[in-house]
């Protein structure tokens, strides 16, 4: 028992130390762009969350704005700049582990079905105008006037230090 | 005069030609250019009037402070359009109840090892089919059934079956055949090899294993807990419990009068996104083929770090009897340490891991009926696509003290479909 516990101890040191070694390395390698907006429905009853919260929406481990009012994620398909950002600064994983993420979510039965997959920004405003809950994300530039924003840890697009982008 | 407009006109075209010819493909680049930048002016100007079109009178939040700080002014006179687009894309949108996603799940192995009468060769593993179906917005139906080989065919199963109803957030109500809410393991992987980062579970959520009771048929109420950065979550169920066979539910009801309970409480503090810790607690009272009674507490804690770099998992469960006649008591342990990271070379596509896991059980336990382990598994998992893995393993276990080692190599491929 106590050599294998020191085997054991010397093999989990060493995948410790290759963790935050590389953990650095992949640290540094993250890029700054423009801003991506959070767009919501107009009627949700939401107008700043922190980041954080945004995670547990994007995690689905919020899955409703009210007892009435669930939770409809929309996320660009792949490629898509929104999506990066959103991968990179939310969900902080690949694209694989992206799409294994949700498979085991509702493998899991945390969650019924995947966020809808929309194909640009288009898409996006059109189904965040008629789906009530929705939500998703936008390249800042292409916000159009009448749409709800949301602040992000209260601020908006644009602002110094707004963290989706 | 015209005459000599048409020869220059005539020698300037011609000498164009010419010129185009000597270098189509400059020409081309440039024209596609010129055709790009035309049509990137045109879906602006598209995109510009639908936005007009469609802008709401009211200004919500600060759309309009968004589009001062990022965007420039907006052309005027946007003339009526029809909104096709915007009812083909909310039809596609729209929730169509039920609406039934099967995935499945299936591996292929192979192992070999140095026991002495052990065969080495290939087997099938199991193929899961896993179905999701809403019902309505607030009510979905979650199933799990596999088909595992076996020498004489094939044996199904039906692993889990769940309707739920959604209140909110903070309370979720289900009711069916689960995988029973103790630690994390058990209630995070289920059946579908491609989702674990190794070939097996740790042996005390194996599945036939006798540790803890892997499935659980009864209701389950779950949610968040309001607990700010906190983000605790709770998951409480009433059920059947064991069943005659101790590795099985009491799938068509239970073998005693006596419900089996669980509670599971964990946390997954905001500000360390990945980590997740927790603790359960399961009461129920076995009774055995041969009449015997035993009260049985398991309580098990787990720390998980959800990342893959690193990737942390590990849980430690103690499960307690006492049998109702004579008081005996005993007490048998068991925990697994996985640690594994994704490389960053190969576009992330391998991982090396590492468990090591143990398992005790005293003389007196006549419940359980396990013998001891202690295990080393050394692997390397390899995602050949986003939907399929490699995985090669090498495991060193003892199962009882003074007897040797036990060596193997275990190959596995894994995909979901």
């Amino acid at each position: 028992m106590k050599t294998s516990c020191k085997r054991a101890m010397t093999i989990l040191f060493l995948l410790c130390w290759l963790g935050v070694f590389f953990q650095g390395q992949s640290a540094a390698q993250t890029s700054r762009g423009p801003d991506i907006a959070v767009v919501v429905h107009p009627d949700t009853p939401i107008s700043d969350l922190s980041l954080a919260e945004v995670r547990k929406v994007l995690l689905g481990e919020r899955q409703y704005w009210n007892a009435k009012l669930p939770v409809v994620l929309l996320i660009r398909a792949p490629v898509a700049r929104e999506r990066e950002v959103v991968l990179r600064v939310i969900y902080q994983m690949t694209e694989n582990q992206f799409k294994k993420f949700w498979i085991a979510k509702i493998f899991r039965a945390e969650a019924a079905a995947a966020p809808k997959i929309v194909y640009s920004s288009e898409m996006a405003y059109e189904l965040v105008t008629v789906l009530p809950g929705a939500i998703a994300f936008v390249d800042a530039h292409d916000v159009r006037p009448g749409a709800k924003v949301l602040r992000i840890d209260g601020r908006l697009p644009g602002s110094r230090d707004y963290a989706l982008r | 005069m015209y005459r000599g407009l048409l020869v220059i006109a005539m020698l300037a075209f011609t000498t164009d030609s010419a010129w185009g010819q000597a270098s189509p493909a400059a020409d081309q680049t440039e024209q596609v250019k010129a055709l790009l930048e035309r049509i990137e002016k045109l879906e602006k100007r598209v995109a510009e009037l639908e936005t007009k079109q469609s802008a709401a009178p009211a200004d919500s939040l600060s759309a309009a402070n968004v589009a001062a700080a990022q965007k420039p002014q907006q052309p005027e006179a946007p003339p009526a359009r029809e909104d096709h687009g915007m009812h083909t894309t909310a039809g596609q949108a729209e929730a169509h109840y039920p609406s039934l996603q099967i995935r499945g799940f299936a591996d292929a192995d192979f192992s070999a090892t140095d026991q002495r009468g052990s065969l080495s060769g290939f087997n099938l593993g199991q193929v899961d089919l896993h179905l999701a179906s809403p019902l309505s917005g607030k009510i979905s139906y979650f199933g799990e059934i596999t088909f595992t080989a076996q020498s004489t065919g094939y044996a199904a199963e039906v692993e889990r079956s769940i309707i739920r109803y959604d209140y909110n957030d903070h309370f979720k109500l289900s009711f069916g055949r689960y995988h029973t809410p103790i630690g994390y393991w058990n209630a995070a992987f289920h059946h579908g090899a491609w989702l674990q980062t190794t070939i097996s579970r740790p042996e005390m959520v194996r599945v036939g294993g006798p540790f803890i009771p892997v499935h659980f048929v009864g209701f389950l109420a779950e949610g968040n807990i309001p607990s700010g950065g906190a983000g605790l979550g709770y998951s409480a169920g009433v059920g059947n419990g064991r069943g005659t066979s101790i590795s099985r539910a009491g799938d068509a009801g239970d073998n005693n009068n006596n419900r089996a309970w669980v509670v599971n409480l964990f946390a997954r503090p905001v500000k360390l996104y990945g980590l997740q810790l927790g603790a359960s607690l399961y009461r129920d009272k076995i009774t055995l083929t041969n009449g015997r009674n035993f009260r049985e507490w398991i309580s098990s804690a787990h720390l998980v770090w959800a990342k893959e770099n690193p990737e942390l998992l590990a849980e430690f469960a103690n499960v307690h009897h006492r049998e109702v006649l004579s008081s005996l008591v005993s007490n048998s342990q068991a925990f697994y340490v996985q640690l594994g990271y994704r490389l960053p070379w190969l576009e992330k596509t391998l991982k090396p891991y590492y468990r090591f896991e143990y398992i005790h059980s005293p003389s007196s336990e006549a419940v359980l009926n396990l013998q001891d382990m202690v295990g080393s598994t050394l692997g390397l998992r390899y995602d050949i696509s986003s939907y399929a893995a490699f995985k090669s393993e090498y495991r060193n276990t003892r199962r009882v003290a003074g007897q040797p080692r036990v060596n193997g190599l275990f190959l596995q491929t894994s995909f979901t479909f």
